[in-house]
């Protein structure tokens, strides 16, 4: 009887499937599945990658963001920075046209500069990307952009402020405005778009720069990073944004599906975070400083040998199965230029580990295998925390618990709600040890700011590490105009707060993309970084014939 | 008289029960651990100030009531701040004129959030629900009637398999075979068919229900099977149905007439549980399909801390599970008119 129900449904499904009509099944309609979906589309308030994805194919910034980590002019044909450095004057292309017609001009891309800048509601936009800002002009068909101070990275400060149409905002609350029409002049437009389901995107081809050659492009929402990889397997999807590292080997063996690994374009990185604040610089019980870190690990001896005692590249192969690169200080190898690869790391070596911590005075006096502060007052037993929404880190944490095991130290070992874990984080220091990461721009200064003392009570620090010599540093590279004497100063502090070992960072992840082989020809993978999704290889796909 | 007085007792208690969990859901959400201004976002680019701002647009930098500044920490404060400066006094205020909010996450009006996904569950769970209802309780009548042959044993063995099979693990397996088989893996329709006639539209969201819809109907039928088939099987030992027996009455007549219709009251309770869950929807299914239901968006809101959706959405569903149950108590009284309303 079962049987026959079945029977019935499965007949039902076949027919179903027989005549559905799928009618972006066309050709040159490109699916792409990620695991995400947009939180706004208001570009202002938007904090989820997936939201920048789209803003990146919809709307067009002053600066374009090369896969090789370069910027190039997209809006202007030339800009003329001032003596000092404070004023740059962009001359705009002309015959730039929005998604509904009207000229694109000067005004609107001052007008934007303004709203970001004046509207302190945007986190990121007004926050970390216009606060050198003095003052924004249109003059004719030239933007100029006075700041208060002469900055290295102008590009960066502006390739995610997104040009919007004036006479669509103007008329808008900045704040409620949802802007689900998403009027732009990128390569794209907006066509359809349902939360957490699908965004469908048709090609813009009077773009100024690059016309898409396809006709649509759908991101498709996935709950399921299985169904994600059934997806592009059954040819459901044309490409596939992420993946987990199990499905790599048997998506490279799939018929027609081409994996692609390498650096991730939006620069991420994972860490072991040592809780090492002093009493000092604990922030106030008003900001909300608890800190009740171990003692042991604010000395530098103890992260030392923990250093030592860890093997990165078996945390690699077990935890990534191999898709990563051994890591250094939160300045990933993905960041180019920036990254200092002349540092030598700590070489996986337990005998010396043991060594260090014998001499610091560490001793295991009563027998039960865990060494004992030198004062023999409490056991080198750290609590060790994850965020419990980390694939990863359940598997870190038990191999860490038995390399850190052969030097004597203890873990009690717990996964924490995301949210649980950032109150305990920071800047309340309420932890001995956390696995986490960060993800950040193209520019190092985001994430070599997360080691100044200034970050220690804004909660970017996560470790509560303080040393003024760094932060000088920090401040000098600010504003440090110089590329050369720049990328120096910048080398100079990862050698710093390498040779502090502040954080083990186990590895840079790599991103895993995958495409179909047998549907459009033209995806660029052969880049420094990966992002299949990114303008760059969206506009120039086109359909095998 | 006695039964309309009843009647509203009823309805007197389940209102003060939605009172109730209106006031529970804004202080269970607080107590819990986090920042909803800092929830999902970890990046060195988010400023101090940005916090702050972010705060003030949630109203968040409001006490949470007289006395407390906030739960979780529990931190005192002021007692003698204005109560209608006060998060609890914005959230009842709102609430009674008919406003759930803004989405901290989303930026959209909670209210909206909640129709789109609710249609969805409804629309799936509700299909999966009617499925399952007619079959299991076909199969269970059928097991009933042929008790203790082979036919009432491979019904009960088949129930008992399909009602304890893991749901993620047969999801996962019907999403391997019907994607095989051409079946879309995600959504509930093809982008773009929007602008397709209606009929086809409703074509393609039946292609995207059909492996979800089958999922939950493989799982709950087992349970009304055996519900079912246990009920049946106590009224088919009375007396009166041997009484009809030796009237001559056919199989048909005696089950539709004498023995059905008592044998279904422990089927209507477990009914109006069900109906009552079926709009926080079944997580899992939502999950491996990529199903947009009211699961999925709980369990979103609930990672940020997204207050309004969260308090939203436990209300329809405290709503939902008084009113099924409210139904239930007077379908009982229907259906057995020993059960008094009272």
């Amino acid at each position: 009887m079962k049987h026959k129900v079945l029977y019935v449904l499965v007949l039902a499904s076949l027919i179903l499937a027989a005549c559905g009509g799928a009618p972006a099944n066309a050709p040159s309609v490109v699916h792409v599945g990620w695991a995400g979906s947009p939180d706004t589309l208001n570009p202002g308030l938007a904090i989820l990658t997936e939201a920048y994805t789209i803003f990146e194919l919809v709307y067009d910034s002053m600066y374009d963001l090369n896969l090789d980590g370069s910027f190039s002019l997209s809006l202007a044909e030339s800009v003329e920075r001032s003596e000092d450095g404070l004023v740059y004057t962009y001359k705009i292309k002309d015959g730039i046209k929005w998604h509904d017609g009207k000229p694109l001009t000067a005004e609107d891309i001052a007008f934007s500069y303004n709203l970001y800048k004046d509207t302190p509601e945007y986190p990121y936009l007004n926050g970390y990307y216009t606060p050198y800002f003095s003052s924004v002009e249109a003059v004719g068909n030239e933007v100029i952009l006075t700041l208060t101070e002469a900055i290295p990275n102008i590009e960066s400060q502006l390739v995610f402020l997104y040009i919007l149409p004036k006479h669509i905002w103007e008329n808008e609350n900045k704040i409620e405005f949802e802007n689900t029409a998403m009027i732009g002049s990128g390569p794209f437009k907006m066509a359809e778009y349902v939360q957490n389901e699908f965004v469908r995107l048709a090609a813009n081809k009077e773009h100024f720069a690059t016309p898409p050659k396809v006709a649509e492009v759908i991101f498709q929402t996935f709950e399921n990073q299985d169904a994600l990889v059934q997806a592009i397997k059954t040819g459901q999807m044309d490409m596939i944004t992420e993946m987990p590292s199990t499905a790599v080997a048997s998506l490279k063996t799939a018929e027609n599906v081409e994996v692609v690994v390498g650096a991730p374009f939006a620069p991420g990185v994972s860490d072991i975070i040592f809780n090492q604040t002093e009493e000092e610089n604990c922030p106030t019980p008003e900001e909300g400083g608890i800190c009740t870190g171990h003692p042991a690990l604010r000395d530098r001896n103890v992260r030392l040998a923990m250093s030592h005692a860890t093997d990165k590249q078996k945390l690699i192969d077990v935890v990534l199965l191999g898709l990563g690169a051994p890591g250094l200080t939160l300045i990933p190898n993905g960041l180019g230029v920036w990254y200092n690869n002349s540092l030598k790391d700590y070489e996986f070596d337990v005998a010396k580990a043991n060594q260090i911590l014998d001499d610091a005075g560490y001793l295991d006096t009563d027998g039960d295998k865990i060494r004992e502060l030198p004062d023999g007052s409490r056991p080198l037993t750290f609590r060790l925390n994850w965020p419990s929404d980390s694939i990863t880190a359940p598997r870190m944490a038990e191999l860490l618990s038995e390399m850190w095991g052969a030097i004597g130290i203890s873990l009690e070992m717990q996964a924490v709600d995301p949210d649980a874990l950032t109150s305990q984080c920071c800047p309340a220091f309420d932890f001995d040890i956390m696995l986490w990461g960060w993800a950040s721009d193209p520019d190092p200064s985001a994430l070599l700011y997360v080691y100044t003392s200034e970050a220690v009570p804004t909660g970017s620090s996560e470790t509560g590490y303080s040393n003024p010599a760094y932060d000088d540093l920090y401040a000098k590279q600010q504003t440090e105009l110089d590329f050369e004497a720049r990328k120096t100063i910048v080398w100079e502090m990862q050698k710093i707060v390498h040779d502090d070992v502040v954080y083990i960072i186990p590895y840079y992840e790599q991103a895993t993309q995958a495409y179909r082989t047998d549907r459009f020809t033209g995806w660029i993978a052969n880049q420094a970084k990966v992002e299949l999704s990114d303008t760059s290889s969206l506009v120039f796909i086109e359909p095998i014939k | 008289m006695n039964r309309t007085r009843a009647l509203l007792k009823k309805i007197a208690w389940s209102a003060f029960t939605v009172l109730f969990v209106i006031i529970l859901n804004f202080f269970l959400f607080r107590i819990l651990p986090g920042d909803p201004a800092r929830a999902g976002i970890r990046d060195p680019r988010l400023k101090k100030e940005a916090v702050e701002m972010l705060r003030v647009r949630f109203g968040l930098d409001k006490p949470v009531i007289n006395c407390f500044e906030s739960l979780n920490p529990i931190k005192v404060g002021s007692c003698a701040v204005n109560p209608l400066d006060t998060q609890f006094f914005i959230y009842t205020r709102n609430l009674f004129q008919g406003e759930l909010g803004i989405s901290y996450h989303t930026n959209r009006p909670v209210a909206d959030i909640l129709a789109e996904r609710l249609w969805n569950t409804v629309l799936l769970i509700g299909a999966g629900q009617i499925l399952s209802i007619i079959i299991g309780v076909v199969f269970g009548i059928f097991a009933a009637w042929k008790a203790r042959t082979s036919v009432d044993y491979s019904a009960v063995i088949a129930s008992l398999l399909v009602w304890s099979l893991p749901t993620f693990w047969l999801a996962i397996l019907l999403l391997f075979w019907g994607s095989n088989n051409g079946l879309p893996l995600a959504g509930k329709s093809t982008p773009g068919s929007s602008s397709l006639p209606l009929i086809q539209q409703w074509v393609d969201i039946a292609r995207h229900m059909l492996l979800p819809t089958l999922t939950y109907t493989i799982v709950y039928m087992g349970e009304y099977t055996l519900i079912m088939r246990s009920s049946l099987m106590d009224v088919l030992s009375e007396d009166y149905i041997l009484t009809a027996k030796a009237k001559g009455l056919s199989t048909f007549q005696i089950l539709k007439d004498h023995a059905l219709k008592n044998a279904m009251l422990p089927l209507v309770t477990v009914i109006a549980i069900n109906l009552g869950f079926t709009v926080a929807g079944a997580i899992q299914i939502e999950a491996v399909f990529s199903w947009p239901g009211l699961g999925g968006a709980i369990v979103e809101a609930l990672g940020r801390r997204d207050f309004p959706v969260l308090q939203g959405a436990f209300l329809l569903i405290a709503v939902t599970v008084i009113f099924a149950n409210l139904l239930a108590d007077l379908t009982y009284s229907y259906l057995d008119p020993r059960v008094k309303v009272d």
